[in-house]
This record gives C-alpha cells, sequence and structure tokens, in this order.
C-alpha cells in the first residue's frame, strides 16, 4: 500500500494538509495528471490567460516567471524603502548629537536603525534572490512550473502582505525599536510597549510562513522534477545554490518561527519567556535568534554566489575552475552554517570550551569560502572577458566579498572580537559582505533582464550605474572600517571620527542615486529597448537561453532532456507512463472535469484571497496584549479586524482547495534522492521535517530555560499524570484509527473509511476536551500563561502542539465529508498523507507528555 | 501490510505508556527514572514512524530527511544548554 | 584541549614572546596590527591579481583560443585548474589557522584573568540609562568607576532590565550586561586620566548616551577615597540592590524624560 508507482497518485483532495489546505494542490499537481500531448494544448492554455498587460493577470497568476517578476518588483520596492530609512541613518550621522541637535529623535533613530536592517534582510535581499529562483530554477532543471504553482503564489502573496503589515506596524504608535538582532528583554512589552512593535514581530512571523511554504515548494521541485539526465552533480551553479539556501531555510527559518511564535506569544498573550524575570531569557533568544541568525547570512549570500558563478562562466567564456569542488565547498558551508550560532555570543556567559568550539567551526566555515573565490578568480585565466554590465557587478562583488571575508577572519580571533563586538567593525564587515551580495544580484539582474522582457538594457547606462554604485559603495563603507571606533547604533559618537562619517553618508547618497540610473535603464528598455533573441550572450550554456525571451508560459517546446549529454527536447506524449490512465479516473472530482481542461492551469485568485485573510488576522491580533484586546471602540476594531481576516483565511483555503486545478504533471526525469516518490509525499516530508525543528525549538526552549532554573527544581505544572496519560491513550488510539482508515481506503471499504475517519475525529475531540478540562482546573488553581515561566511553557508547549490537533481535526472532518460522498477509493493517497501528519503530531506528545507530565 | 500487524503495534504503544508512568511511581532515583522514560518515548515514537508512517517501505532517504531535522534540534537544545552550565 | 603538551607549548610560546601578554589594550593593538598587516597584504595581492588577469584575459586583448568555450545546453562541467586551486587553498588555510590559533594562546590568558588575590573586583549593574558601580565595602558609585593605577580590576557585570553591553575602548574592556546572569572581564590602566565607558548593545531610548566614566587613580590616591567610603555603606549599599528608578542624575535619564 505504501509504495504507489510514480505518476498512479490522484489526489485532489485540498485539505489533507496540515496547514489547512495551504499545500493543497499538492493533489492537483500530480492528482489529475494530464500530460499535454500537443503543443496547441499550450497555446489554448495560453489564449484562455490573462495578457501580460492585464492588471488581472498579476493577481490571478501562479506561473513561475510571473511569480519571479512580482518578487523582484516587489523586493525593489522595499529596497528603496530600506534605503530611505537608511538615509535617514546616516543624515543623523553626519555629525556627534546630543539630545537637543538629533534629526530624528532618539526612539524613531531606534526604529529606523531596526526596521532598515528587517526590511533589508527579510523584505529585499532574499526575495530579490528568490525573484531570479523562481524564475530561473524551473527553467535550468527542466520544469514546466513548480510542483505546486498556486502555493508559489501564496508565497508571494504571503511576502507581500507581511511588508505591508510591517509597513502599518509605523502607523501604530510606532515600529519595532529593539534592532534587527531583537535581543531579550527589549523585546517584549516592558520595554517596547507599542502597538507597532507586536505589529512588526506578527509581520516577520507571516514572512517566515510566506518563506516555509515556498522551501516546501522548491524542494520538492528541485529534487523530483528535474529533466532527465540532470542529476544532482549536474545541475548549473546558480540552481545549486538555490538549492542549498532552501534547505538551510528550511531548518534555520523554522527556528526562527519557533523563536518568533514564543516571542509573539510573550507580547499578545504575557508569557514570560523572554521577560526580566524569566531565569535566561535574554540567553534563550540569543541562542534561538543566532541558531537562524548565522545560516540566514549564507541564505542571503548563497544566490549571489550562484549568480557569480553563472556570470563568471559566461563573460569569461570558461567553465568554473574546480566546479566539483566549487559545489562541495558550498555544500560544506551549508551543512556546518547550524554549528558556529554562538561566535555570536563570545561575551555573553558561555563557557571556554563552547566558546573554543564555536571559534573552530567559523574558520571551518570560512576556508570552503577562500576556494569559491579562488576558483572564480582562475575561471577567468585563459578566458575572454567581455566587460558588460552583469560581469563588472559580478567582478565588483567578488572585490568586495574578498574585502568583507577578510575583515571576517579579524572576526574569528576571539582576542579581537571581544572589542569588535558592537562596533562599526562589524557593520562595515556584514555591509561588505551583504551589499557585496547585493551587487552580485544586481549583476544578476541586469544578465536575465533580457530574458525576462525579450529587450536589452541599455550598456551605456548599465556601466555608469556600476561605476557610480562601486564609488558610493566603498565611500560609504570603506570609512566605516577607519571609524570602527563608534559604538553601533549610537548617534553620541567622538567628534575625531566625523570626517569619516560625513565621508559615508555622501557614500549613501551616491550608491543610492545610483539606483536611479538603473530604474530609469530597465524602465525605459523593457518598454522600448531592442528585441533580442533567445541568446543575447555568447558562451552562456544553461537552458533559459535555448528558449525565447521571454519564454513561453510552459517554457519548452518538448520535454526536456539531456539524456544525449545535452539539452534537447523530446514530444511529449513519448513521456507518458502507465500511470496517467489511473490518475484521469481518481476521484470523483477529477471524472467531471472535461477534455478540454486538461491542459496545466496557471491562474488561481485564492492565493491572493489567503494573503489579505491572514494579513487582516495578524493587523488584528496585534492589537492583543496579555491575552485580552484593549477597551473600547479600539479594541472592538482590533477583535473584528481579527475574526475578518480568520474567516477570510479560512474561507479562501477552503476554496482554494475545492478549485480545479491542474499542476504541472509528474516528471520522469531525475528525482533522486526522492525517486518513486509523488510530489505530495515529498512535499509532506519535507513540511514535517521543519515542523520537527520548530517542536525542536518549543523543547529546546524549554529544556534551556529548565536548566537554566535548575532541573530537578522545576516541578512539572500538572500535579497529576493521569489526564496526561488518559490524552497519550486518545491520541495512540486515533492514531490507530487513521491508519485503519487507509486500510481500508485500500480495500474499497467506503464504510470502514467513514467509520475510521470519524472514530479518529471523535478521539481527537475528546483530546482536546480531556485538555480543556485539564486547563480549566489549573485555571482555577490560579496557573495562567503568564503566572511563571514554568507555566509559560507547559501551557504554551501543548497549545502549539494543541493548534496541530485542532488543524488535523479540521482536516479530518473535510476527508470523512468526502469519504461519504465516495471519494479517497480509487486514490488513498489524501489519506496516506493525512495520516503521515496526524502521526507526526502523536510523536510530538510521545515526547510531551514526559516531559511536562511526569518527569 | 495487515491489519494484525497494526493491532500488535497499538497493543505494544499502548502498553508502553502505561509502563512509562509506572516508572515514575516506581520509586527510582531521579536520572534513572528520566533515563527510562526518554528511551520509552523513544522507542514509541521510532514505532509510530517505522510502522504507522511506514517509514520501514519507504526510500531511506525520507528517514535521513527528518533525522537531519532532528539532529538540528538536538544541537541546539544540548549545545545552548551546554553553554550556560 | 588543554592537554599538558599544549599548555606547555604555549607556556614556551609566551616566554618567547610570541603571545602577547600585558593590558588588555597592549594585547589587543599587538594582534589588530599583525591581523591589519597581512590582512592588508593578502588583500593587496589577491585583489592585484585579480584586476591583473582580468586585464590580461579581456575580449580583444589577444589571448585565449576559442577552441573548447562553453556552448548552449552543454551539461556543466568544470575547467581544469586544479592543482592551482589547491595550492592557493591550502596557503590561504595555513595562513588563516595558524593566526587564529596564534590568538587562541592570547585568548587564553585573557580568560584566565588576574589572580583572585591580586585583584580588586567591581560589580557592574547596568541599567536604562546608566551604570552603577558596586566596591566590595558596599559603597554604590552612579556614572563613574574609580581604580588605582596599575592594579588588576575584575568586573562582574549583569544589568537591572534589558541587554546592554559595558565596554571601556581605551581600555579594551568588554563584556555583555545581561539581566539575571553574571559575566566576569578584567582590565589594568597604566596610565591615570578619565577614560569614557559606553554601552554597546541596542538598549532603548537612551543607548547612545549610556556612558560612564572611568577615573584611573594614583593607588594612594584611591586607597585615601576608597577609605573615605567607609562607614557611610550600610544605607547607600542596601540602597543599590533597588536603585534601579534612582537614576535621575544621569544624562540618558533626562534625555528618555525629554524624549518619552
Ligand atoms: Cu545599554
Amino acid at each position: 500500500m505504501t509504495d504507489s508507482a510514480p505518476g498512479s497518485g490522484g489526489r485532489d483532495d485540498p485539505a489533507h494538509r496540515p496547514d489547512g489546505g495551504q499545500q493543497a494542490d499538492a493533489s492537483t499537481a500530480a492528482g489529475e495528471l494530464t500530460v499535454p500531448a500537443r503543443k496547441s494544448d499550450y497555446e489554448e492554455a495560453a489564449s484562455e490567460f490573462p495578457s501580460m498587460g492585464s492588471i488581472r493577470r498579476w493577481f490571478v497568476t501562479t506561473n513561475h516567471k510571473d511569480v519571479g517578476i512580482l518578487y523582484i518588483v516587489t523586493s525593489l520596492f522595499f529596497l528603496v524603502l530600506g534605503g530611505v530609512l537608511a538615509w535617514l541613518l546616516r543624515i543623523q550621522l553626519w555629525a556627534p548629537r546630543t539630545p537637543t541637535t538629533t534629526v530624528l529623535e532618539p526612539l524613531a533613530y531606534n526604529q529606523a536603525v531596526s526596521a532598515h536592517g528587517l526590511i533589508m534582510v527579510f523584505w529585499f535581499l532574499s526575495p530579490f534572490a528568490f525573484g531570479f529562483a523562481n524564475y530561473v530554477v524551473p527553467l535550468q532543471i527542466g520544469a514546466k512550473d513548480l510542483a505546486f504553482p498556486r502555493l508559489n503564489a501564496l508565497s508571494y502573496w504571503l511576502y507581500l502582505f507581511s511588508g505591508i503589515l510591517f509597513g502599518v506596524s509605523f502607523f501604530q504608535g510606532g515600529t519595532f525599536a529593539g534592532g534587527w538582532t531583537m535581543y531579550a528583554p527589549l523585546n517584549v512589552p516592558t520595554f517596547t510597549p507599542d502597538v507597532g512593535a507586536s505589529t512588526a514581530v506578527l509581520a516577520l512571523t507571516l514572512f517566515v510562513a510566506s518563506v516555509t511554504v515556498s522551501s516546501v515548494n522548491f524542494l520538492t521541485s528541485m529534487h523530483t522534477m528535474r529533466a532527465e539526465g540532470l542529476t544532482l552533480r549536474k545541475l548549473p551553479l546558480f540552481t545549486w545554490s538555490i538549492l542549498l539556501t532552501v534547505w538551510m531555510m528550511l531548518f534555520a527559518f523554522a527556528a526562527l518561527l519557533a523563536a518568533l511564535i514564543i516571542l509573539s506569544s510573550d507580547r499578545l498573550l504575557g508569557t514570560t519567556y523572554f521577560a526580566l524575570e524569566s531565569p535566561a531569557g535574554s540567553m534563550l533568544w540569543a541562542h534561538l535568534f543566532w541558531f537562524f541568525g548565522h545560516p540566514e547570512v549564507y541564505i542571503v549570500f548563497f544566490p549571489a554566489l550562484g549568480v557569480m558563478a553563472e556570470v563568471f562562466q559566461t563573460f569569461t567564456g570558461r567553465r568554473i575552475v574546480g566546479r566539483k569542488w566549487f559545489i562541495a565547498a558550498m555544500v560544506l558551508v551549508a551543512l556546518q552554517s547550524f554549528v558556529v550560532w554562538m561566535h555570536h555570543m563570545f561575551l555573553t556567559t558561555i563557557n571556554l570550551q563552547i566558546k573554543t568550539l564555536f571559534m573552530i567551526t567559523p574558520i571551518g566555515i570560512s576556508l570552503p569560502f577562500d576556494l569559491m573565490v579562488f576558483a572564480l578568480i582562475y575561471t577567468m585565466l585563459k578566458g575572454k572577458i567581455r566587460f558588460t554590465t552583469p560581469f563588472l557587478f559580478v567582478f565588483g562583488a567578488l572585490l568586495l566579498f574578498i574585502i568583507g571575508g577578510i575583515t571576517g577572519v579579524f572576526l574569528g580571533a576571539i582576542v579581537l572580537d571581544y572589542e569588535f563586538r558592537g562596533t562599526y567593525w562589524v557593520v562595515a564587515h556584514f555591509h561588505y559582505v551583504m551589499v557585496g551580495g547585493v551587487t552580485a544580484l544586481v549583476g544578476g539582474l541586469y544578465y536575465w533582464f533580457p530574458k525576462m522582457t525579450g529587450r536589452m538594457y541599455d550598456e551605456f547606462l548599465g556601466k555608469l550605474h556600476f561605476g557610480v554604485y562601486f564609488v558610493g559603495f566603498n565611500l560609504l563603507y570603506f570609512p566605516l572600517f577607519v571609524a570602527w571606533e563608534t559604538p553601533r547604533r549610537v548617534f553620541d559618537y567622538s567628534a575625531g571620527l566625523q570626517v569619516w562619517h560625513q565621508l559615508a553618508t555622501v557614500g549613501a547618497f551616491v550608491l543610492g542615486l545610483s539606483f536611479l540610473i538603473m530604474f530609469y535603464n530597465l524602465t525605459k528598455s523593457a518598454l522600448s529597448g531592442d528585441p533580442v533573441g533567445d541568446n543575447p550572450w555568447e558562451y552562456a550554456t544553461t537552458a533559459e537561453w535555448a528558449v525565447p525571451s521571454p519564454p513561453p508560459l510552459e517554457n519548452f517546446p518538448g520535454l526536456p532532456t539531456y539524456r544525449d549529454g545535452s539539452l534537447g527536447f523530446r514530444e511529449e506524449s513519448t513521456a507518458t507512463d502507465g500511470g496517467v490512465a489511473t490518475a484521469e479516473a481518481a476521484t470523483p472530482s477529477a471524472a467531471h472535469h472535461d477534455e478540454r481542461e486538461e491542459h496545466v492551469s496557471h491562474a488561481s485568485f485564492w492565493p491572493f484571497v489567503v494573503g489579505a485573510g491572514t494579513f487582516l488576522l495578524f493587523l488584528g491580533l496585534s492589537g492583543l496584549r496579555d491575552a485580552s484586546f484593549p477597551e473600547g471602540i479600539l479594541g472592538s476594531a482590533y477583535l473584528g479586524t481579527a475574526a475578518l481576516g480568520g474567516v477570510v483565511t479560512l474561507g479562501s483555503l477552503v476554496f482554494m482547495g475545492l478549485e480545479p486545478f491542474h499542476g504541472p504533471a509528474l516528471a520522469d526525469g531525475e528525482a533522486w534522492p526522492f525517486d518513486g516518490l509523488e510530489y505530495g509525499k515529498v512535499g509532506m516530508w519535507i513540511f514535517l521535517a521543519s515542523d520537527v525543528v520548530l517542536f525542536g525549538g518549543f523543547i529546546g526552549a524549554y529544556v534551556f530555560t529548565r536548566v537554566a532554573f535548575g532541573w530537578t527544581l522545576w516541578e512539572p505544572i500538572p500535579e497529576n499524570p493521569v489526564p496526561g496519560l488518559v490524552n497519550t491513550y486518545l491520541l495512540l488510539t486515533s492514531s490507530f484509527t487513521v491508519v485503519l482508515a487507509l486500510v481500508a481506503a485500500e480495500k474499497r471499504n467506503r464504510p470502514g473509511l467513514v467509520a475510521s475517519l470519524v472514530a479518529t475525529f471523535l478521539l481527537g475531540v475528546g483530546f482536546l476536551g480531556n485538555k480543556a478540562i485539564e486547563w480549566n482546573h489549573l485555571f482555577h488553581e490560579g496557573l495562567w500563561l503568564s503566572s511563571n515561566v514554568r507555566a509559560s511553557t507547559f501551557f504554551l508547549t501543548t497549545g502549539l502542539h494543541a493548534a496541530h490537533v485542532i488543524v488535523g481535526l479540521v482536516v479530518t472532518l473535510y476527508l470523512a465529508a468526502r469519504a461519504w460522498r465516495g471519494a479517497y477509493l480509487e486514490d488513498s493517497s489524501s489519506v496516506e498523507y493525512f495520516g503521515l501528519y496526524w502521526h507526526f503530531v502523536d510523536i510530538v506528545w510521545l515526547f510531551l507528555f514526559p516531559l511536562f507530565y511526569i518527569l | 501490510m495487515n491489519t494484525k500487524l497494526y493491532t500488535v503495534i497499538y497493543v505494544v504503544l499502548f502498553v508502553s505508556a502505561t509502563v512509562q508512568v509506572l516508572v515514575e511511581f516506581a520509586g527510582l532515583a531521579y536520572w534513572t527514572a528520566f533515563a527510562l522514560i526518554i528511551v520509552l518515548s523513544a522507542m514509541k515514537a521510532v514505532l509510530v514512524a517505522a510502522y504507522f508512517q511506514h517509514l520501514r517501505w519507504e526510500p531511506r532517504s525520507l528517514t535521513y530527511l527528518i533525522g537531519i531535522g532532528l539532529a538540528a534540534a538536538l544541537a541546539l537544545t544540548f549545545a545552548a544548554s551546554y553553554s550556560i552550565l | 584541549m588543554s592537554t599538558t603538551t599544549t599548555d606547555v607549548g604555549l607556556d614556551v610560546l609566551a616566554q618567547t614572546g610570541l603571545i602577547p601578554r600585558g593590558t588588555r589594550a597592549f594585547v589587543f593593538e599587538r594582534i589588530f596590527e599583525v591581523f591589519l598587516a597581512l590582512g592588508t597584504a593578502v588583500g593587496v595581492v589577491v585583489i592585484g591579481y585579480m584586476l591583473y588577469n582580468a586585464y590580461k584575459y579581456r575580449a580583444g586583448g589577444g589571448r585565449g583560443s576559442d577552441a573548447d568555450r562553453p556552448v548552449l545546453g552543454e551539461l556543466p562541467t568544470g575547467s581544469g585548474g586544479g592543482r592551482k586551486l589547491f595550492t592557493s587553498f591550502f596557503l590561504s588555510t595555513v595562513v588563516v589557522i595558524s593566526l587564529v590559533s596564534w590568538t587562541y594562546g592570547t585568548l587564553l590568558f585573557v580568560e584566565e584573568g588576574p589572580e583572585a588575590e591580586d585583584a580588586m573586583e567591581v560589580r557592574v549593574e547596568g541599567y536604562q540609562f546608566g551604570w552603577r558601580f558596586v566596591y566590595p565595602n558596599g559603597h554604590t558609585e552612579d556614572g563613574t568607576l574609580y581604580v588605582p593605577r596599575n592594579e588588576s580590576v575584575r568586573l562582574v557585570v549583569t544589568s537591572d532590565d534589558v541587554f546592554h553591553n559595558f565596554g571601556v575602548p581605551e581600555l579594551r574592556v568588554k563584556t555583555d550586561a545581561i539581566p539575571g546572569q553574571e559575566t566576569e572581564t578584567w582590565f589594568r590602566a597604566e596610565e591615570t586620566g578619565n577614560y569614557s565607558a559606553q554601552c554597546y548593545e541596542l538598549c532603548g531610548a537612551g543607548h547612545s548616551f549610556m556612558t560612564a566614566t572611568v577615573v584611573v587613580m594614583e593607588p594612594e590616591e584611591y586607597e585615601a577615597w576608597y577609605e573615605s567610603t567607609e562607614g557611610n555603606e550600610s544605607e547607600t549599599g542596601n540602597a543599590s540592590t533597588t536603585a534601579g528608578a534612582t537614576a535621575e542624575s544621569d544624562l540618558g535619564g533626562a534625555l528618555v524624560e525629554v524624549a518619552g
């Protein structure tokens, strides 16, 4: 029963997902699987789809190329926003300021510092890179689209709305003012009481949701949809860099999600994880944040590295020297990135053994970068280098990165790090690295611009942009090394450093204004530049240059294959395998889709609505403080907004699930290491892996807090383990009934299936009911979320688990209703995937029970 | 794969959950009981994953995938806790 | 890590003067200079080499044949040149590892700090937005730290409210001030005078002005001052634990009044 053949997965059930159907098109993706046999299908598809010029197109599109363009345009908007904030900072730093001579009030300065960091790191850098990833990766791997196109659109809308929500936070008394690192306990309402600070945290949480959806989607696609012959080691370097980036994202952002949920709970519900009275709240935040934060450095830098490699190869006309070592180096960095986080905490109370260990690991991670830099430099030898705009930018990026890297080695020596901590040395260093990365990505924008628009940018203006940009960059950041004694986020620096700060401020304006040249150039060229053919760049090798500019909706003229050692296209019909027939008759809803709907879908309005719904929901929740809304009309407004948002989110998810949508067909190319598994199953397991880290973060937070408190001094909150034991029985039994449901579905036993699902539902309700009684009891004993940190960890961790149970029950109800009408008997995979989720929730409880009830 | 196997697994899980609580009341030294209880939890988790989530019959890559997530979470938990000891 | 052989090795290195020992400022300057010199050298060589080759192999520069250029649609492969790559990689590894291991000896020296009996101890308490210094006799000073010249001072640093960081840049001493935690560090000042201390972790509206003064005095002068603080300590000493709100004299505190 478990080993379904590839292509036979006909699941059209939207709500079998833990996230309530977010990944609904997992089902349809491989579900009503139909491979368009004729080119006319594909033209037909195009004709029903609004044209590029239509506004509607951009709200409904699920096509990876459109989504890529949306990401790029939106991220550039956030670049401008973050840049304007940076200008404000640099104006303030024109002279040392006393309290009476500030331009920005101190708190406003802190807000600008924090918002600048958050916007640039989260809402500009990664999304800018993921614009390219969306556009280019499917082309480079030979796929028509990502595995779950609607989830891709959903990622974008969650991203956009999270950014808008962050913008709203400025108008709710002021946004978050505790720095982008959000150190505790400055991050709790005791010290940052503005509602806007809560909104900023929620906006970041929503952004993380977008990243998680996107990571699952990219990983599933990149592992299972590669063209024949395109094994992992044959992937182009840009795609490799994205693959590793997404893997890091999956785990790192799950840890950040744990941190942010806990922080949101501290801010909105009144738990006390990070509060002043928590035994080690400050340290807990630092661990959780940097466990995410260090991989994040590579998450934002890797795509730039990938762009550098692609552009170097094209414009030097030489293949990358030591390509396989380049890949190996990236893999090593990605793995090690999770064991270096404490080098951000050398001056905290961590012990010497840990300091030694976390001095060694960052050195270990810096060495592979040396190799990559040398590989790029040696690639130029014997080349035929053309100094076009893209090459100038990546060449400049490499130069900047070398400076960033060398100054980073200084920080690797702990004795120096002690003194650099909290100074402009750190600021200058990471701007050289991160904005160095931006430099490469700007090169990528010029590189792929002709592909995306079909027109060439103006080369002279491009070079001019580079010249002004490069001068501005160094004028801005290099003086900061000289003025390194300036404490970070301080505007009252010593007068002797003023000249350097003034140079930097001039540089900031030069750098910022250089983008006007780019905006002018690209806008004008997009409308009236010289048209280009498929491939304007001599020596480009990757598949996106083998198709028209811009590529047609479904990318390729046939099925891409590398069987013969280079790119070719096969007739699509030959690609079908036995699975298709099975799939077509899969479910009732599939049966009534008539023939003309067989092509791949590209439009869905629901991702946008889900995004809007979550925006309202989170905006409403921002008004919470200590688990209650403020009195009066304002409180009612927040409550109403939250309720409306909740209804819209849930409703649109259901509609999205019920909507007939055909994702791209299950490919028969390379799928290592997930050969023979369907998209849906791979996606579910990848999601569960990130959920492991989410719960891991929660359990880690509990263990850490308890260790700091004194492990054996800590009494479990429930005095009696029996209610917990009863709940263990209930959940174990419900796992068993889910297994019975699957067995029944496979035996085409409808009553058995329905009965098992209903039993599961009732057992889950029993679990929640029992928990409600227990919580009510504790509440009456005077124990609640905010009582103390023991109670906080108990209620929040088991609460997160209960939330997973509730989502599972909603899905169970949906499955039971569909099963009643005869679904899942032909194809039981929805039941199977739901089961994976439900058993996972069961496993989590198997650990929560002893940790919170008996130990 | 048949119902009988699943039933056996279910019974084992049910019993070991009960044993887990009995260990707590058996009056063992704290850390002995701790070790036993955690081992029992881990054992149950492995059973659920191997049989109910049928990882036993899936490509090993899925097991490794979850293993990597677990390793990351454990690294965070242990290194962070150790750092403040 | 600290086997006897490495300890012996480090001692030998220290005796030869390779591992700098002395005040925090001395140690920092020495290491920083070496890093700066080497870093600049490496940077100039690598960037110079890069620019030189970019010019040398420019299109139209008449070098490089057109044979074996990348072709559209090919499966990616790498170019040769592995030996050169590994030589450079090996060299950079040697430089980085030797530099950092060299500083590790100093780290052990810094971490060990002065012997307890040789050092006086002061407790430093950060608060929004100032610094309080509590002496062993219970005397509490707000905003000024008095220390004798040429004596090692051990600081035990904590915070009343949010995460701060206490640093005296000229004396190269710095450590986090974390609520509920105590970090330790030490320094020794060789010259009398006034030094400024500063907060190095964003802590709220008054962060920019969260400063204190470190006054280094001649030992006799310090002794006299310290004697004079005896006696009137019973109240101030007790008050120090709850003194978070009594920071009115502080510039940062005043600022918040203005800005708030
Ligand atoms: Cu401070």
